[in-house]
């Protein structure tokens, strides 16, 4: 009886309304309990356990298919939800039969989540955020509410419509849609060009916001030679410049974030009590 | 200013939110954990939108290029953006002096970062003993419920707390500074937008992208370019650079074939 109820077993299909339930429930908590040991990897089993209870009704299943996705994950979360869309996607094939394992699903998630966090961090962080948060602070300081206003709903439709989009791309599309695009090399060359972008905006807020002068003056005879103008004639703004420029050599060495904080204040209170800025 | 114990536990509350998932992850993280919008809802609490908005901006040119990457943070705009500016209002401090206030209050913040990247690891292995089991819903509780309760305490009592004695500890401290002292907190003030801007051009810039951000610099320092247009025309001359890499690349591929 049992037998002849799984041989005439209808495809088991994720409906598009538990589609949608997994992206809120991950837009919310992918890194509600994010932790050095996993970082993300309980986000993924949280939203993906309700999907499991629709696709299996063995017990062992759900709990082989809550341990595959507790797995160590990390990437950006806003362009990591296509990686979220395709995952959905091959567990509802497997559920159907599909020879995938586990390794496949694991090796399709680390696979991507490089290229997504890579792709993430450019542009939300790199791009998106610096460009509206100048903008609004921009608006802000001349006293206008309108700035915190403004970069506020702009942020949230960016980080929403990326989000989404991204999610149901992916699971409309599944691994070999996916598998297509990377073997394209699109999203390396989207990565590469976004990386451009990035760094044309971050140049233009290093000029505008980092800033560095020096009160160095010379008297000789009856004329004062400021330092600071020579240095606006030899290169305007050499000095934020150079600085920027030191701080990312030293954070490209890998040095921790923090004890380069540290430094800076240092640094900045040394040559503030010496007059030399 | 006095401030009351309801507009206390209020700005507790936003710090406690500001750490929080409940604003979506990614969009909290990107909006209201920015001492742009952190400081302006503090200043509605406070009775005073327009001043906690000109200090939070101002704290927010700190956290410029503020990037997470990896899982490491330099420093929290959150709390500079909620505490320190709710302190800087209830001492009127000026915005130099705000400044002065935000980057000890940010870096004390970085601990409720590392707190909850240690401590979560406790309920992960809860976790990992229902997944076992298969017990879809408690994996999830597990990642839900535990992590908000431990953060809401690490994040809503010390804040509390900070804003019942800090008015008066500050006062204290900012009778004490003299203008030489100012002028090295304006001097830092100026220095650490790089620290946030090195952080994420090390994450995104790859190979020669690197020459588009002394184009961006110069673009500002020359041209007298303000960010926004610097950006359009950046991201014109992206569009194009990649248009003309495609027909280049097809191009080789078909004298090649």
């Amino acid at each position: 009886m049992v037998n002849t109820n799984e041989v005439v077993q209808e495809p088991r299909r994720v409906a598009r309304r538990d589609v949608i339930k997994a992206f809120w429930n991950w837009f919310f908590f992918a890194q509600s309990s994010y932790n050095y040991e996993r970082l993300q990897g309980m986000g993924v089993a949280c939203y993906m356990a309700p999907i499991l209870n629709k696709l299996y009704t063995k017990k062992e299943d759900i709990a082989a298919g809550l341990k595959r996705q507790m797995a160590f994950f990390n990437t950006e979360p806003s362009f990591g939800c296509l990686i979220h869309g395709v995952n959905i996607a091959m567990e509802e094939q497997k559920a159907n039969g599909a020879p995938i394992g586990d390794e496949e699903i694991n090796s399709l998630k680390t696979g991507l989540m490089g290229p997504m966090a890579g792709l993430g961090d450019s542009i939300i962080q790199g791009v998106i955020t610096p460009i509206l948060l100048a903008i609004g602070i921009g608006l802000a300081q001349k006293g206008s509410l309108v700035g915190p206003a403004l970069f506020f709903v702009l942020e949230t439709i960016a980080i929403v419509a990326i989000s989404f989009a991204g999610w149901m791309q992916g699971y409309s599309r599944g691994r070999e849609g996916i598998t297509d695009l990377l073997r394209s090399g699109v999203l390396r060359k989207v990565l590469e060009y976004a990386g451009i972008l990035g760094c044309g905006v971050l140049g233009a807020l290093a000029a505008q916001f980092v800033s560095l002068s020096t009160p160095i003056s010379m008297v000789s005879g009856t004329t004062t030679l400021k330092l600071q103008d020579m240095l606006d004639k030899v290169l305007p703004g050499l000095l934020p410049l150079a600085l920027t420029l030191v701080v990312f050599y030293f954070v490209r060495k890998g040095k921790n974030a923090n004890a380069i904080l540290v430094a800076l204040i240092v640094a900045g209170i040394v040559g503030a009590m010496l007059k030399i800025f | 200013m006095q401030i009351g114990l309801w507009q206390a536990i209020a700005v507790a509350l936003l710090y406690y939110i500001c750490q929080s998932p409940w604003l979506g992850c990614m969009l909290t993280f990107c909006t209201v954990y920015r001492p742009l919008i952190g400081g302006t809802l503090v200043g509605i609490i406070l009775g005073q939108p327009v001043l906690g908005m000109t200090i939070g901006a101002t704290m927010n040119l700190l956290y410029l290029g503020f990037i997470s990457a990896g899982g490491s943070m330099p420093g929290d705009p959150a709390l500079a953006g909620t505490l320190g500016v709710a302190l800087a209002i209830a001492s009127k401090l000026t915005t130099a002096e705000a400044l002065a206030l935000a980057v000890p209050v940010g870096l004390i913040g970085n601990l409720v970062w590392y707190a909850g990247m240690t401590v979560n690891t406790i309920w992960l292995h809860q976790a990992d003993k229902y997944a076992e089991a298969g017990d879809g819903r408690k994996v999830m509780f597990m990642n839900i419920v535990p992590p908000q309760i431990f953060l809401f305490i690490i994040c809503f009592f010390p804040v509390l707390l900070a804003m019942r004695v800090g008015p008066a500890v500050i006062g204290k401290i900012m009778e004490n500074l003299s203008g030489q002292t100012l002028h090295v907190f304006t001097v830092i003030g100026g220095m650490l937008p790089a620290l946030g801007i090195a952080l994420n051009l090390k994450a995104i810039a790859k190979g020669s992208a690197f020459v588009f951000f002394i184009l961006g610099f110069f673009m500002v320092m020359y041209l007298k370019l303000d960010v926004l247009p610097v950006s359009i025309f950046m991201g014109i001359a992206t569009i194009v650079l990649y248009n003309l890499s495609r027909t280049s690349t097809s191009r080789g591929g078909d004298s090649n074939g």
